[in-house]
């Protein structure tokens, strides 16, 4: 059976036998790196497009159609444009900061990817808190948001990024809450173990409905991490023109470009593997037949599959519902996610202590 | 010396220059972010020592709500934007003194505390579970009753905070 | 009860997003129904809706006869005065003098297609087209003669 985890202890013994280990080290890291990086231009290119294509069918329309094959390099072309453009710098920005800001956006979205697992053995880092790391990198961004909405010099860009602020530091609360009900199921923070605890099943069908509460929570919440309509707010553009990125072109624009689809990719990963059971393929308690037959799809197929579907669910949303209003956004937080998240903790909680789940 | 010392010399020198920026430099929202850079520079030295749980927490108490909240308050105040005057002599040089014997303090009972060699490395090795139970244990060395009192001082100034915001009744007219 | 009302909000939101969601859903899975076209490559075979409107046009039959009887509704009617009716007096048989159209001028560079002069129209003598490929070179040539040299009131319109 075709594994990616063969492939990578393959490469560490080559590397381990021809070098010294501190350079085989030195080399592993480069070689996670370029894979990084290129994990991250595919995906910018796959998921621009796919937005665009999913946003035209549900439209009723056709979709970027002329460049390539069914407009394929559609969104090559647009890279390439991005490229040449020219990256203005306003008068009056403060420089350093406004220059900054898009790494700092697109560092962070670099080194969230570091404890996903990918596929069986596939993982950069088995880190023993995964979860709470990806929480706490995934804050830090914010300062990104608000770096560049600052630095701008520009009304609609401040708007923009306090509007962006509030709204990703209170729904960090209801990610974290579902997050933890399924923590509470698992016992474990390192996402290696999630998705091992799910072995017989996903938490979300072995969790009963408490498991389905903190997934809908979860995804809610996560459109609204992300800033992505219903709840973009923050870059609303028939408000604000585009929010904190306003003043941005060229390479820097498509720093936050590709760091928002990115952040899509992470958080679905995250979703996908708490709820989804990750790479693991979808079994069911101790029917080992049919278990086995699943384990002939691989482990990364599984994994993108789910990733994907959760994409295409949060694209779904963005092109089905209308944009709220700030006092509905903070209601729809204080007053629905978080009570509703927290009372489920405790249903979770009492079930996991009364061992009611599969 | 080896790749891990190197490592934390960079991790240090990265902690003090940020640090001596955020005080030094004129203009306050950049302040703000080296004190933000400073506070990660701390974050990856627990990195360092392999304390990810404290690294993930010094992250998100500090970076992600201490940091963020600083930013907020800058953001809401008037001419936040231009350059502060440069502060006088006087002023610098007691704030460097004041910073000097503060330094020497913390020196001196550094080099006067008995730092133990622990037998073996593996007892650094701490479980987010652990640090639960520690959390609520009754016992001996147990943190419950600190717990449940900074749970308490939350929750109080959380409704203060409440009752601050609420609208306040229009006044009713005694004649 | 607050309580109740609070989990009949809950619901009843559940279900509205759902039927939004089920609405785009069925859109996405229905390729069928989408009605872009694709147009210079099927510049021949175009397939607009007859609502479209291009331009107004005047309805002439075979024996270029129309249905304008120069009341000028139309020109009363159209908000930014895109069309100019210049009358003439006709001398009947009898001797007696009647109005008729002389020139229906149509600024088709002003129109907005707004179709208020289809509808001011008594007699159905002018309607909407659908082309549209209008780009030409210099702005006199949208000025338009909507009723065609020679052509005459059709009998029985009045």
């Amino acid at each position: 059976m075709f594994s990616l985890e063969s492939i990578t202890t393959l490469v560490q013994d080559w590397l381990n036998k021809t070098f010294s280990p501190n350079l085989a080290l030195f080399f592993e890291f480069v070689i996670v790196g370029v894979l990084a990086i290129t994990l991250f231009a595919g995906l910018g290119l796959v998921l621009v497009l796919m937005e665009r294509k999913v946003a035209a069918w549900i439209q009723i329309r056709l979709g970027p159609n002329r460049v390539g094959p069914k407009g394929m390099f559609q969104s090559l072309a647009d890279t390439i444009k991005l490229i040449m453009k020219e990256g203005l710098t306003p008068d009056g920005a403060d420089k350093f900061l406004f220059n900054l800001a898009p790494f700092i956006v697109m560092m962070v979205a670099m080194l969230v990817l570091a404890p996903i697992g990918f596929a069986k053995g596939f993982q950069i880092w088995d880190i023993n808190i995964g979860v709470l790391y990806v929480s706490a990198i995934s804050s830090v961004s914010v300062i990104g948001i608000l770096m560049a909405g600052w630095a701008s010099n520009n009304k609609y860009s401040l708007l923009g990024a306090m509007r962006s602020g509030a709204q990703m530091v209170s729904y960090e609360l209801s990610v974290g809450l579902s997050v933890l009900s399924i923590i509470v199921l698992t016992g474990s923070l390192g996402l290696n173990d999630i998705v091992l605890s799910q072995q017989d099943g996903w938490w979300i069908f072995k969790g009963h409905i408490p498991a389905i509460i903190s997934f809908v929570i979860f995804i809610i919440a996560v459109t609204a991490e992300t800033n992505r309509a219903p709840f973009d707010l923050a870059e609303a553009e028939s408000e604000l023109t585009a929010g904190f990125h306003t003043e941005y072109s060229g390479m820097k624009f498509a720093l936050f470009f590709l760091a928002e689809y990115i952040n899509i990719f992470i958080v679905c990963a995250i979703g996908a593997t708490l709820f989804l059971g990750g790479w693991m393929p979808f079994h069911i308690g101790n029917w080992e037949s049919f278990n086995h037959v699943m384990d002939y799809i691989p482990s990364f197929l599984w994994f993108f599959g789910k990733t994907f579907f959760l994409i295409f669910l949060i694209m779904w949303f963005r092109w089905t519902f209308p944009r709220l209003r700030v006092d509905q956004l903070l209601n729809l937080e204080w007053k629905y996610l978080l009570p509703i998240s927290m009372f489920n903790l405790i249903l979770m909680t009492l079930i996991a202590i009364k061992g009611w789940h599969f | 010396m080896s790749a891990a010392s190197i490592i934390f010399y960079i991790i240090a020198a990265f902690i003090l220059g940020t640090g001596i920026l955020a005080v030094t430099t004129r203009k306050i929202f950049r302040a703000s972010i080296w004190l933000l850079f400073s506070l990660i520079g701390i974050a990856s030295l627990y990195f360092w020592m392999q304390l990810e749980f404290l690294a993930a927490v010094q992250i998100i108490v500090y970076v992600g709500g201490i940091v963020v909240l600083i930013i907020f308050s800058i953001f809401l105040t008037i001419k936040s934007g231009e350059e502060m005057p440069k502060p006088i002599l006087k002023r610098n040089i007691f704030a460097i003194l004041a910073a000097l014997s503060g330094l020497a303090y913390t020196a001196r009972q550094i080099s006067l505390y008995p730092f133990k060699k622990p037998e073996n490395s593996a007892a650094f090795e701490l479980k987010v579970g652990d640090i639960g139970r520690q959390m609520l244990s009754t016992t001996d060395h147990g943190y419950l009753l600190p717990f449940e009192l900074i749970s308490m001082l939350l929750l109080a100034s959380m409704i203060g905070c409440i009752v601050i915001a609420l609208k306040q009744k229009e006044p009713v007219n005694h004649l | 009860m607050f309580i109740k009302e609070y989990f009949k909000d809950i619901f009843s939101a559940i279900k509205s997003l759902l039927v939004g969601m089920r609405r785009t859903g069925y859109y996405f899975t229905h390729h069928k129904e989408i009605i872009t076209q694709q147009y210079p490559d099927n510049r021949l075979e175009l397939n607009l809706p007859e609502r479209f409107r291009g331009e107004v046009v005047m309805t002439h039959d075979e024996v270029n006869e129309h249905a304008c009887t120069g009341c000028s509704a139309c020109e009363l009617a159209c908000p930014n005065g895109t069309i100019k009716i210049i009358n003439k007096f006709d001398i009947s048989p009898e001797g007696k003098k009647k109005k008729a159209i002389d020139t229906f001028v149509y600024h088709l560079e002003l129109c907005t297609m707004c179709g208020l002069c289809v509808e001011a129209c008594p007699t159905d003598a002018i309607k909407m087209a659908n082309t549209f490929e209008h780009s030409v070179y210099t702005r006199g040539q949208l000025t338009k003669q909507l009723n065609k040299p020679d052509s005459k009131l059709r009998a029985g319109v009045e």
